[in-house]
């Protein structure tokens, strides 16, 4: 009998052990990451070298969306009217650049635009990633942009012109605003893809989000942290934009149901 | 008031107009009737450059409008046309509908053009509609509100490409009705239909057209009585 209670107690303080070792462990394991992401963020100000990415990546890609659409309207408008007025060779150069840049990868684009084409001293590395990644994004843009078009029935353009438009007002009165419901979902997703997508541009010296990061990490010898935060930042920034071209659509899409 | 001089037209290598010479005179109301793809559809378009001919001119109101220099646009405010599909604008409501052209071309200001809509809607019974949009109203509503739509541009001359086809036949009449006034209200017409009814009714002239040609034209009594051309003969054998 006694042998039993001695087995039980002997067993218990073993399970107690374990679990204070567990349990120890969980602690020494949480405090170890808090640390880890505490000297990835708080010493010499390191938050703001996220910070500091974060607006770099922001500036670029705001900069990249408004050339890749004001690019991808005038791509897609002229692409739709050349081939109704038959001019042959602006939709020809209308492709042309819709497969070079949909056929090569961004990165590269990227490190050509930068050697080659900007190759002085004192460039602005920033404006050098916007413009190249609005040309990228314009070709896309312009795709979407023309799927939209085209979706809306042609006897709208008729009813247009009959009236009198010419064919920029039809276009400008009549086509887009319909197409624009069309458009929205996809260009959304457009702009999602570029937003991750400047997380490239470290390669022509640019300091955005990824790269802070990279820097952050190679100051604490400890990568991780610094790119999960990162990560956490594109994923709110993602997560709001959907958000908000959620509440565009469902604007937009008021008109529709009667 | 429009003259056309050996108009064809060509897809490819389908000919659908052989040379069709044809006068509408101010305050006619031509009826264009035939079997589908005998390029009736397809003659009226060209009539406003929705196709542009291959071959041949078109005259209207003494301005070559198949000359490249003539500014097409401005002469389209002059011809009213009315789809088989409507082609109501489904962003718009009934009233924008109306009033976008006369607005957006300068031609009215937004409280003129405002004013003509009302009026407009009131004269098909419809003002109670100038706030819903197009997919509220029924197919006869639709087409009625197209026909004002161009009326609100004071058109000379009013093309209608099977106006009715496309209706239930229950809404037929109120299309044609309207139709009616607006030719007794003195409207040059040029209707492409298989409404022989209104033909009948309201045509000062009906065409015939087969195979890319006119082969035979008459007034309505004479063309109906006393159809001679065989084509013609079969064609009202079938449907009369």
């Amino acid at each position: 009998m006694d042998k039993f209670i001695t087995g039980i107690q002997n067993g218990y303080e073993v399970f107690i052990k374990g679990v204070q070792n567990i349990f120890e462990g969980f602690i020494t394991w949480i405090i170890r990451i808090y640390e880890s992401f505490y000297n990835a963020l708080i010493p010499d100000q390191r938050y703001m070298a996220y910070l500091d990415g974060l607006k770099v990546t922001l500036l670029i890609s705001f900069m990249a969306i408004l050339l890749g659409i004001a690019i991808g309207v005038v791509v897609a408008i002229l692409k739709v009217a050349s081939s109704n007025y038959k001019i042959k060779w602006l939709t020809r150069i209308c492709n042309i650049y819709i497969n070079i840049i949909r056929g090569t990868p961004l990165m590269v684009q990227l490190l050509i635009i930068y050697n080659l084409i900007f190759n002085s001293r004192n460039t602005n590395e920033l404006v050098i990633g916007a413009v190249c990644f609005g040309i990228n994004s314009g070709a896309y843009v312009a795709e979407i942009i023309r799927a939209g078009i085209e979706s809306i029935d042609k006897g709208q353009m008729e009813a247009g012109r009959s009236l009198g438009f010419n064919y920029i007002k039809t276009m400008r009165l009549i086509i887009l605003p319909q197409a624009v419901k069309n458009i929205l979902p996809a260009l959304g997703n457009e702009f999602i893809v570029l937003i991750k997508e400047t997380s490239v541009a470290g390669v022509i010296a640019v300091t955005d989000l990824t790269k802070a990061a990279q820097y952050v990490g190679s100051r604490t010898w400890d990568i991780l942290p610094p790119l999960i935060i990162a990560a956490l930042c594109y994923l709110v920034i993602v997560m709001g934009l959907s958000r908000l071209l959620s509440v565009f659509e469902r604007r937009l899409s008021k008109g529709d149901r009667h | 008031m429009i003259v056309t001089k050996n108009l064809k037209k060509a897809f490819g290598d389908h000919m659908v107009l052989k040379g069709i010479d044809e006068t509408i005179e101010k305050g006619e109301k031509v009826v264009v009737i035939g079997p589908s793809g005998s390029g009736k559809s397809t003659f009226l378009r060209c009539l406003n450059l929705l196709e542009v001919p291959t071959e041949g001119e078109i005259w209207f109101e003494d301005i070559n409008i198949t000359d490249s220099k003539e500014n097409i646009n401005l002469i389209r405010r002059k011809m009213g046309m009315v789809f088989q599909q409507f082609n109501l604008f489904p962003h718009l409501s009934v009233k924008q509908n109306i009033t976008l052209a006369p607005v957006k071309l300068g031609i009215m200001t937004k409280e003129e053009a405002d004013r003509k809509a009302m009026e407009l809607l009131k004269r098909i019974g419809l003002t109670e509609k100038a706030d819903a949009y197009p997919n509220q109203l029924s197919g006869g509503q639709k087409q009625r509100i197209a026909i004002i739509r161009s009326l609100a541009m004071n058109p000379d001359v009013m093309l209608f490409d099977e106006p009715t086809s496309a209706l239930d036949p229950e809404m037929v009449g109120e299309v044609l009705d309207l139709m009616v006034q607006l030719a007794e209200e003195g409207m040059t017409m040029v209707v492409v239909t298989h409404e022989m009814q209104f033909a009948k009714k309201v045509g000062t002239r009906v065409l015939f057209m087969d195979e890319g040609k006119i082969v035979e034209q008459n007034t309505p009594d004479q063309f109906f009585d006393n159809p001679t051309h065989p084509r013609l003969k079969e064609f009202l054998s079938k449907v009369l």
